[in-house]
């Protein structure tokens, strides 16, 4: 080999090594997730059972739809407080509409139980109209999102609170839901059941395909579509989005639009999961949605985010709350460690972004 | 090479923080197993007998530490009352060589229902849950369901599942609480027999009367509803009985006869809030002045105090004190009524609760029936359910 070629291969070997470091940097979320999962299913087997992923999977799609919505309040370089509400309202009024006939304390006796696709068609036109009031007053006036949201979140707390307070209600929680509406949500379709080999059965509920239908719709609205390229473009430089035509009035709010509808499903989804639904319920839903979208790599600057990214910042939180308890640790610490991981994602996300800029 | 430089220095730093941590945690164990000795020799002086019983707990404990998973629910860390029944359960379960693992809730039932979901898959043997949600009865009867389908105990606490049929509906379930009127009942003869006998003292402006707010924790939780009744209803009935005019709410005209912590957390900080505003339209000055405050629980109680203490009140010597009275007798209730600054709360039981539990999980350990062992207590006759009596607790009180 002559010297000249050499030098070649080391200042490749150099390149490759350079190479490894950025994308273990770029991956070091998902690095580090496995070797969290890594960790904990060699100090407790049980975390790697059937039954127990299909538990971190279940929890995973019920905390998705929040954060897919959010996700696009982020990439318009906002954030949307009111979510959690949102949820919280949408899940009241699904279970109010879809009681049992005969539930103790019927909210509204005289309407019975409403077909489940016409109280999915009321919930998230409830949940778009909430989020599109949201993105008029931030598109119209330039309110930052951070204010406008507070607002809504304030103003939808007191329809709760009125909400969960009327018809034959006063206050208490929304349950003795109709048991087709818990089957749609909760059921499992024979086609997702396995046997554990222990005798017993494996179910995966059906509110998880939702979940995956829902993360192929918002991929290939945010991928696919002349609006979702208008987002990115919006969140990017809304100046340049601005010149080149794009209507940053009706962008705007169409994307908080869509998250309310996000928000609508999701309180259809919780009002069926958890079964009783009260003026707390979706209490602070926002915050753990956009901490996975941060940690899942969609960035507060704008522009910048993926499905992909959402869907890891998810299972992310998910398995902190699984993982954790697992291998013993004190629940006190929860709360910290969440925190260090927001704050080294969007440290290592930031970092990502001034070495581009 | 900077770089490197720096990564090393990095390195170094969080290896000596590691050390220092490690020491730490070395000293702590030390001082903790220090204290533990100090408690053995104190036990020792005060009486052989629990020295021994202490002294064969710890031989049980060093001969075999349990390997039954044991999870326990509790509805939010933030509740001051629960965190002593956590201390009390923690000691307890540990003196029987079980390592329980904690979960908290902070006070949503979604999340609750998903950690026990992640308990049962992690092998749990026996589950221990302080219910979120208390005014329907279905999240509790999907965790019995989680429960029966994994064929392992449940044991409810603290805060009721009303519906007899969800705790009937499984051999393996059981709940341990109080009787959740009893507070309510116990709190409104207090206060009744206390106006008695300071009337004309309490009433601050001398109208006959007796002007008061209700602090409610919840809405729509069956304890919060029967405190906010009962203490009232019966107040009235002692008073009534013996020819003095019932309590005034202090605002006749208002739609509900209390004020409601909106976000359902029981808090201090909600009365406290609530306090503060009042008082600047109701004080002496005005001759409106809230002559006594009632609250469903010690940290409402808590807040109100410190927004009278804010304004000269429940100072201690020499200062106006307002009855306040609250639930459950905490520790730092306990401090303020002994100091004067509060008039009187309904102790809850903690180490009791706490025991009564043990029993049960000493059942499960042992391989017995759930509800094996409970003849000295009080159970209900058509459903599993033990009731931990409540008691008074006002400055006369012992400890």
């Amino acid at each position: 080999m002559s010297n000249e070629s050499k030098s070649l291969a080391a200042k490749s070997g150099k390149l490759d090594a350079k190479r490894i470091g950025d994308l273990l940097v770029n991956n070091a979320l998902i690095i580090i997730m496995l070797v969290v999962a890594g960790y904990v299913a060699v100090t407790q087997p049980s975390f790697l059972s059937p039954r127990s992923l299909i538990n971190l999977l279940t929890l995973t799609a019920a905390y998705l739809p929040v954060a897919l919505g959010i996700a696009g309040c982020i990439v318009l370089t906002g954030t949307d407080l009111s979510a959690g509400r949102a949820v919280g309202i949408t899940a009241c009024i699904s279970a109010s509409l879809l009681q049992a006939a005969d539930a103790a304390n019927k909210m509204w006796p005289n309407i019975g139980t409403l077909p489940i696709p016409l109280v999915i068609v009321i919930v998230v036109a409830l949940g778009a109209l909430i989020g599109a009031f949201n993105g008029f007053f931030v598109a119209k006036f330039k309110l930052h999102p951070f204010i406008v949201t507070l607002a809504t979140q304030l103003i939808l707390y007191t329809v709760l609170l009125l909400y969960v307070q009327a018809g034959n209600n006063n206050g208490m929680a929304i349950s003795g839901l109709d048991a087709g509406y818990r089957n749609f949500v909760v059921g499992n379709p024979p086609l997702l059941t396995f046997p554990d080999g222990q005798g017993g059965q494996l179910q995966i509920p059906n509110f998880v395909i939702y979940a995956v239908l829902l993360t192929a719709l918002m991929w290939f609205i945010w991928n696919k579509t002349t609006f979702g390229k208008n987002m990115f473009a919006l969140g990017a430089n809304e100046e340049a989005a601005k010149v080149s035509g794009v209507n940053v009035l009706g962008t705007t709010i169409a994307v908080f639009a869509l998250a309310g509808a996000m928000y609508g499903w999701a309180g259809f989804i919780e009002s069926a999961r958890i079964a009783s639904n009260t003026a707390n319920t979706g209490l602070n839903y926002e915050l753990d949605a956009i901490a996975a979208c941060v940690i899942g790599g969609v960035s507060f600057v704008g522009g910048i985010g993926k499905i992909s990214g959402i869907v890891i910042g998810v299972i992310m939180l998910r398995l902190i709350f699984v993982a954790l308890p697992l291998v013993g640790m004190d629940q006190n610490l929860q709360y910290a460690i969440k925190g260090g991981i927001i704050l080294f994602a969007c440290a290592l996300d930031m970092r990502k972004y001034l070495v581009k800029k | 090479m900077r770089k490197i430089l720096a990564l090393t220095l990095a390195l170094a730093m969080s290896i000596s923080l590691v050390a220092c941590g490690g020491t730490d945690a070395s000293s702590s164990q030390a001082a903790s197993s220090e204290a533990a000795s100090s408690q053995a020799a104190g036990s020792e002086a005060a009486g052989s007998e629990a020295a021994g019983s202490e002294a064969a707990g710890s031989e049980a404990d060093a001969a075999a530490t349990s390997d039954l998973r044991v999870d326990v629910f509790y509805y939010n860390f933030a509740d001051i009352y629960i965190s002593t029944v956590r201390a009390s359960m923690d000691e307890q379960l540990k003196a029987m060589g079980i390592e329980p693992n904690n979960w908290d809730a902070a006070g949503s039932q979604p999340t609750q229902s998903d950690q026990v979901n992640t308990a049962i898959t992690a092998g749990s043997d026996l589950l221990i849950v302080n219910i979120v949600e208390t005014s329907t009865s279905d999240p509790a009867k999907d965790i019995v369901e989680a429960a029966r389908s994994a064929n392992i105990p449940v044991i409810f606490f603290n805060r009721e599942v009303a519906d007899n049929d969800v705790i009937n509906s499984y051999e393996k379930c059981a709940f341990v609480g109080t009787n959740a009127p009893d507070a309510g009942h116990m709190q409104g003869e207090m206060i009744g027999n206390y106006l008695l006998e300071n009337y004309d003292a309490v009433d601050l402006n001398g109208d006959g009367t007796i002007s008061y707010v209700m602090f409610k924790g919840q809405e729509g939780n069956a304890e919060a509803e029967a405190r906010t009744q009962y203490a009232v209803e019966d107040a009235d009935a002692i008073l009534t009985g013996a020819g003095k005019p019932a309590l005034a709410y202090y605002d006749p005209n208002a739609a509900t006869k209390y004020l409601v912590d909106t976000a359902g957390n029981w808090s201090a900080q909600a009365a406290n809030d609530y306090m503060v505003s009042l008082l600047g339209s109701y004080n002496e000055d005005s001759g409106n002045m809230i002559e006594l405050i009632i609250c469903n629980n010690d940290g409402m109680a808590e807040g109100a105090i410190a927004a009278l203490q804010n304004v000269g009140y429940n100072n201690g010597e020499g200062t106006t004190i307002i009855p306040v009275f609250g639930v459950d007798a905490t520790d730092s209730a306990k401090a303020l009524i002994k100091a004067g600054n509060m008039t009187g709360s309904i102790k809850q039981d903690a180490v009791g609760m706490a025991s009564t539990i043990l029993t049960l999980v000493q059942n499960v350990q042992s391989g017995a029936e759930l509800m094996a062992n409970t003849d000295q207590y009080t159970v209900d006759s058509d459903v599993a359910k033990i009731r931990v009596p409540y008691a008074m607790y006002d400055a006369s009180s012992a400890d």
